[in-house]
């Protein structure tokens, strides 16, 4: 199938470089966020005309760029501990498709909305037989009460210090500041069938990789 | 700059009418891990809820003070209007005057969103230098209502003292500078008069000058209809309050959220307005005349 990887054009600007760097007393201060230099290599941008000029800004502009982690690619496992303190590994999911949704914090307005939007569409999700995984830098009690006050049937898997964020390549946007929204469609092999990344209409998370995973 | 209720010299008359239900605390934690310090919400020492200011209240008169300052902020802007037009007629020049003027109405309102943004959403009756205008703001949202009471110089007369201060500088620095004192004088002017816009936006059409309608009804001045939707949750829209030309803008480009996002990454506070509407925000319904139609 077509990938569809957008990238907010702001996305691309000097946080795309360097060394990866430990994270101060907030993840993002200070420090701009980044992934690791592979980032760069063969990267290949295209831009298309804005359809309206009603759309947000910040994604607007549509980019494909060759991030990390690809389409065609297998991400690199991981194991996270989920909002009940247990450890999950990517590989748990191998044998089903699963959406893998990487957001900036919990109780923030977008990613509330996201998280509330795949929890509405869960059930279709499952009917497709793929499972839901969301991954942010909050930790385990966070996540707790995110999906607690939410009610939330999905995984939240805790990211401290954004390891898996840049090792999967995920773009942090507005000049390094936000860590970025990036989701994952993988299909029941473990490989990247979608990457769609929308940090200020999160709910368009859920369309795209929806029609992605019931294929 | 002061937009929305002026703070008054009476901390009582402040008190008694824009004390809040509770003060929240925001305080950062360090925890031994690397994650994100939390912001905790403390609620201490709450105090009874305050009736709404009487519509015959006297701090919602206009006192000598209040003209005098009204008339010193309005020299200064007169003073740079005229600066403006003179230096334009001796220097034979009318466009850039006149674009730097729309250039200065254009920033007044950009610059009312942004300033309004970061009180709405920051701070508290403590904070240093801007305390009383948050607290000011936050019993207006309670009590929107108590603007269209007030006498014309009670409601301007912080923002004319800000713009004396700041103007009066300026016109004797740059007063041979025709543009810049054209920018100057629509800028200072605009911002100046934005609680009297604001007023307006309060208003009930019926009960409003037909020009100030056409005015608004025309995109010039802020609509009642725009303002009344910053006064309804999630509070977090049309800041803007002179002309609200920038609120489109700024709300469907989410510019408003970015900031809050990167304002919590950075320092860890997170705007009022992600909090679930509250007694800070409600307004109350205990006297409170018709809003704006």
């Amino acid at each position: 199938m077509v990938s569809l990887v957008k990238q907010p054009l702001l996305s691309l600007l000097p946080s795309c470089n360097a060394t990866t760097q430990s994270p101060k007393q907030y993840p993002f201060a200070n420090t701009p966020f980044k992934s690791s230099q592979s980032h760069f290599h063969g990267l290949k941008l295209t831009f298309s005309n804005p359809s309206s000029s009603l759309t947000p800004l910040i994604s607007k502009t549509s980019v494909i760029v060759s991030a990390k982690v690809n389409k065609g690619s297998v991400p690199p496992s991981f194991t996270l501990k989920d909002q009940d303190g247990r450890n999950v590994s990517l590989s748990k999911f191998k044998g089903k498709p699963v959406v893998v949704y990487f957001y900036p914090a919990d109780e923030t307005p977008g990613c509330t909305k996201q998280a509330c939007a795949f929890r509405d569409s869960y059930e279709k999700f499952k009917k497709a037989g793929a499972e839901v995984v969301g991954i942010s830098g909050d930790d385990g009690v966070s996540h707790k009460a995110f999906a607690k006050k939410y009610r939330l049937p999905y995984t939240l898997l805790s990211d401290e210090d954004n390891k898996i964020r840049k090792e999967w390549g995920v773009p942090s946007d507005l000049f390094g500041t936000l860590p970025g929204r990036q989701t994952y469609v993988l299909d029941k092999n473990g490989v990247v069938q979608l990457i769609y990344n929308n940090q200020f209409q999160p709910e368009k998370h859920i369309d795209e990789t929806l029609k992605s995973a019931q294929v | 700059m002061s937009i929305l209720p002026n703070h008054h010299h009476h901390p009582a008359a402040i008190g008694r009418h824009y004390r809040r239900r509770s003060h929240r605390v925001y305080a950062a934690a360090t925890t031994p891990t690397k994650t994100r310090p939390k912001l905790e919400k403390l609620t201490i020492n709450p105090t009874p809820l305050i009736t709404p200011p009487k519509l015959d209240d006297p701090s919602l008169k206009s006192t000598w003070s209040h003209r005098a300052w009204v008339a010193t902020g309005c020299t200064t802007v007169i003073a740079s209007l005229a600066a403006s037009l003179i230096g334009s007629i001796d220097s034979h020049i009318w466009l850039e005057p006149i674009l730097s003027g729309f250039v200065g109405y254009l920033f007044a309102d950009l610059g009312s969103g942004v300033y309004h943004w970061g009180i709405d959403n920051y701070g508290d009756a403590s904070t240093p230098v801007f305390g009383s205008q948050i607290d000011a703001f936050q019993g207006h949202h309670k009590w929107p209502w108590t603007i269209i009471k007030r006498q014309f110089a009670n409601n301007l007369h912080a923002l004319a003292r800000v713009t004396t201060y700041t103007v009066l500088p300026i016109d004797l620095i740059w007063h041979d500078q025709p543009v810049a004192m054209g920018f100057v004088g629509v800028a200072s002017g605009c911002i100046m008069f934005s609680q009297q816009f604001h007023a307006w936006a309060h208003g009930t059409k019926s009960k409003l000058p037909p020009l100030v309608v056409a005015l608004q009804d025309g995109g010039v001045l802020v609509s009642r209809s725009q303002h009344s939707a910053h006064h309804r949750p999630p509070y977090n829209n049309n800041y803007c309050i002179v002309s609200g030309v920038w609120n489109r803008f700024l709300d469907e480009n989410k510019v408003f959220e970015a900031l809050e996002m990167v304002v919590f990454f950075k320092s860890g506070r997170r705007p009022r307005s992600w909090s679930e509407p509250n007694s800070d925000w409600t307004e109350s319904t205990v006297e409170s005349p018709a809003m704006a139609d």
